[in-house]
């Protein structure tokens, strides 16, 4: 059954990456929906730690691919930078549930804001080391601000939704409970 | 810690490490699977979102309907029904009269798509259209339509493509201002607001709100000349240059249909 939940996880992501693209820009700004930091929390916080490291990789291989960017066949960056925010993710994750004493729905929410804004922040850094020059104006704090609190407003949705699929202890996935997957 | 914990955290580690390394034609290819695995996804994804999106339209008919059936009697009311299922028939032959004449009178050979959908990337700008290499698809061929250049694509799967829209800051254009000897370079500002920037302007140019801008076809570049890029909404001096802001000529925002320039007539 766990793994099973790990599986429906994974099926997530592509889904995920569809639906947002697929979404329509918010006006007035033409603001977009991110459901993959959402669904990365989700996964960072009910799954075991090794499995909810393997959830990270797999989401920032997605991540990262989708958002690569090629000019004259060179990778603007590379799939380095994801995998680093998403294991260091999902490792705080990971910790602030045990302090919470397992998975709840403040946390998953607080986790997608910050995930995202974080995200967001990141890409926006790397582009500015790159291509130089770094342009701080209002647009850029709405483009960054509305985005992550959309991912807190949909955050309790998918962990009622995914809750409701799967049902997760509690209690968490923590050492100090049963581990869901025998690892 | 048990050992097969241990080995499964190696062995994260060591994949980890493995994709960190890749190199762009690794990547570039990772790349376009990805975008393979997910066309019958994205593909399924856009025939719903167009069959909600005429739901609406349908219901925005039914309304516009009832109001005109207050103000007419019984007969009149079928028959402009009638007509109002025709009417949306005949807008579409049009439309896609228009479409077709502008493949049959342009000078460039084009091949047809649909936008499939916008990326949510929220620092890029690119969609995704549903032609790809076995449509004769390839990187860097420019994207337009009928009212102007929209970009150029950068990803080729099978079946779908990435486009790079102009508005994005790595899509530069070189162009050319109509009726000036004004020439720059075309692109999106890094915080993208749906205008374009036009810079490296002579700072003496003096252009004015509503001059049309248009590709400058530079030799071995990518995008053809002559093709319609914007127009002028205001112009103001730098230090070293001039730099105008224009108006996309295509509606980036509304795209539906496009086509991809695979060579000249």
């Amino acid at each position: 059954m766990r793994i099973l939940f790990l599986i429906l996880l994974l099926c997530l992501l592509p889904v995920a990456v569809v639906i947002q693209d697929l979404l329509p820009a918010l006006p007035p700004s033409q603001e977009r929906i991110q459901l993959l930091p959402v669904l990365f929390c989700f996964g960072a916080l009910a799954l075991p730690f090794i499995p909810a490291l393997f959830f990270a990789l797999a989401t920032a291989l997605i991540q990262g691919l989708v958002l690569l960017q090629f000019q004259s066949g060179h990778a603007e960056g590379g799939l380095a930078p994801a995998i680093l925010f998403f294991f260091g993710w999902a490792i705080v994750l990971q910790m602030s549930g045990e302090v919470t004493h397992g998975l709840r729905w403040e946390l998953h929410a607080l986790g997608s804001f910050l995930v995202t804004i974080t995200m967001l922040g990141g890409e926006f850094l790397m582009i500015c080391a790159k291509r130089g020059g770094l342009p701080v104006d209002m647009t850029l704090l709405t483009r960054l601000a509305v985005p992550s609190g959309l991912s807190l407003l949909l955050a309790p949705l998918l962990y009622l939704l995914l809750r409701s699929l799967v049902p997760i202890s509690s209690e968490g996935t923590l050492t100090k409970n049963p581990a869901p997957f025998d690892l | 810690m048990k050992k097969l914990q241990i080995a499964a955290l190696i062995l994260l580690a060591v994949a980890g490490l493995f994709f960190c390394l890749l190199g762009s034609g690794a990547l570039s290819w990772m790349q376009s699977g990805l975008i393979g695995f997910l066309s019958p996804i994205s593909q399924s994804g856009h025939i719903v979102k167009s069959s909600l999106g005429s739901i609406g339209k349908d219901l925005l008919t039914l309304d516009q309907l009832e109001t005109e059936c207050g103000r007419l009697d019984a007969e009149n009311r079928r028959l402009r029904a009638e007509n109002n299922g025709l009417r949306d028939l005949l807008e579409e032959n049009n439309h896609l009269r228009q479409v077709l004449g502008y493949r049959e009178h342009s000078s460039f050979l084009l091949v047809p798509a649909t936008i499939l959908s916008h990326d949510s990337g929220v620092w890029w700008n690119t969609v995704k259209i549903n032609r790809g290499t076995k449509d004769g698809i390839a990187t860097d061929m420019p994207v337009i339509t009928d009212r102007g250049l929209i970009g150029k694509t950068t990803t080729v799967s099978e079946n779908i493509s990435e486009v790079l829209l102009i508005t994005d800051e790595n899509c530069k254009v070189a162009a050319k201002v109509e009726g000036t000897k004004e020439q720059g370079i075309c692109a999106g500002p890094r915080i993208g607001n749906g205008d374009l920037q036009l810079t490296f302007l002579s700072k003496l140019a003096d252009l004015q709100p509503g001059q049309k801008v248009y590709t400058a076809g530079v030799s071995g570049g990518v995008f053809p000349s002559g093709i319609a890029l914007g127009t002028v909404k205001k112009f103001h001096p730098r230090e070293l240059d001039g730099e105008a802001t224009l108006e996309p000529a295509a509606d980036l925002d509304n795209l539906e249909e496009v086509f991809i320039v695979t060579g000249g007539k």
